[in-house]
């Protein structure tokens, strides 16, 4: 990943030198372990601490909503589809933004991890020549295999290279067989479930929730002025940690992401208790393709399903 | 929507959409009769389903 | 028996259903009791917002109508 840091800097010096761009936005190493940081880079001075590795799963593309200036940023598969979705949605302007495509190699999972190690980890070390990880805490030091422990939605991921991008910064990854991996097997599991059976699934799903919001501000797609959760003329939902509240939340936020989720990962990553969010998306996700054909920031051109009307568009459920 | 309501485990039967211009009274009657039935049936079948949902002061 | 009765919210568009109740009621056509009728002035206007808040306010069910 080295080769990676070091194209990414030399990239981002180049743009900033040349006043192509007037930042470039990327990841530093975070001040924990397995969380690199964002970070936007204003001046060459500021590019050295510019990495990439394992742990930059917080998709970038959620920090150019709105923004007037020139950016580099730096983007992996899914964060590249997230800026297409903003270009749909009129949140960048194509022009305003220099994609320095990274073909995606998979993000670790810092909850699985976390979860294996007996007490707190200090530092993680990646063997890219062996696909490794080594982690390290006090009194323990363990080795474990890369593939063993990647991210659910990178596992299943079908969009590992940019696909949209001005310049690459390295040969393109092979993309995964779609017929190999099956996208949506943990979705029919819950599909087949009884509707009681349903309920206490998402019951004890978001028991641990304590309403930190850190999914929708990682979230790319929720740029809201006003979220719902913070309306109080009329509030829509309460700020409790009362179940019903929790999952008013979680479902609302989910829909809010219907034809627009790109699976990035991002709410899961960043959920303190470890909450599969991706549970309600990728449904929504599973939905639209069955029923729109529809995958979304693949492509400027087309409007997605919900902001369009089809004659042929399923109407089933209508009497 | 519905399908993501029954995807968390709502009884699809709780949410109803329908097309009725302004002259279909007859439909619109139809149709409140065979909604009002259908949540009936789910009533006597799972009580309190939706209670399980209240409202916190 | 009274308590029993399930409520039922239903949106209605105001130029399509809430025209179709309307007249169902000048024609004094008989429907059910359980519905609550809420006119919005289109069914555009609806929003999902509308369903979990009736939910949570211990509608049992809710029907929306253009």
């Amino acid at each position: 990943m080295t080769t990676y840091s070091d194209k990414i800097k030399e990239i981002s010096k180049r743009l900033l030198k040349e006043g192509k761009v007037d930042l470039v936005i990327g990841f530093r190493k975070g001040s924990v372990p397995l969380m690199n940081q964002p970070m936007f880079a204003k001046n060459e001075g500021d590019v050295d601490s510019f990495v990439w590795d394992s742990n930059c799963g917080i998709n970038l593309a959620n920090y150019v909503t709105d923004r007037s200036e020139k950016i580099g940023i730096v983007a992996k598969g899914c964060d590249s589809r997230n800026l297409v979705v903003h270009i749909i949605e009129n949140k960048i302007k194509r022009d305003q933004l220099h994609i320095i495509g990274v073909p995606c190699k998979a993000m670790v999972d810092r909850h699985k991890i976390a979860a294996m190690m007996p007490g707190e980890i200090e530092s993680i070390e990646e063997n890219e020549a062996d696909g490794t990880l080594t982690v390290t805490g006090s009194g323990f030091s363990e080795t474990l295999n890369k593939a063993g422990v990647l991210q659910e939605n990178c596992a299943l991921c079908m969009h590992r290279n940019p696909v949209l991008y001005d310049e690459l910064i390295a040969e393109e990854v092979t993309e995964q067989n779609p017929e190999e991996v099956d996208q949506y097997a943990a979705v029919r599991e819950v599909e087949n479930m009884a509707p009681e059976e349903k309920w206490a699934y998402f019951d004890s799903l978001f028991s641990e929730c304590i309403r930190c919001y850190a999914c929708r501000n990682a979230c790319p797609l929720c740029y809201c002025p006003t979220c719902f959760v913070d309306e109080s003329k009329p509030q829509w939902v309460g700020k409790s940690v009362d179940p019903a509240d929790v999952r008013t939340f979680h479902f609302l936020r989910a829909y809010h992401c219907a034809g627009r989720c790109t699976d990035c990962g991002a709410c899961v990553r960043s959920c303190p208790v470890g909450i599969n969010v991706r549970a309600l998306t990728k449904k929504l996700e599973k939905d639209c393709l069955e029923n729109f054909d529809w995958k979304s920031g693949l492509t400027l051109d087309k409007r997605p399903p919900l902001d369009t009307f089809r004659p042929d568009d399923p109407e089933e459920f209508i009497k | 929507m519905k399908n993501l309501m029954e995807h968390m485990g709502l009884d699809p039967g709780r949410l109803h959409f329908s097309w009725i211009s302004s002259a279909e009274s007859t439909k619109f009657v139809d149709v409140a009769k065979k909604v009002t039935a259908e949540v009936k049936a789910l009533e006597s079948k799972e009580k309190k389903f939706v209670k399980t949902k209240p409202k916190v002061a | 028996m009274a308590e029993k009765e399930p409520k039922i919210l239903s949106f209605l568009c105001n130029w399509c259903s809430y025209g179709a109740a309307d007249l169902a009621g000048v024609s004094r056509m008989e429907y059910p009791s359980n519905i609550r009728v809420i006119r919005i002035p289109c069914t555009g206007r609806m929003s999902v917002k509308f369903i979990l808040a009736a939910f949570r306010q211990g509608a049992d069910a809710v029907w929306v109508s253009g």
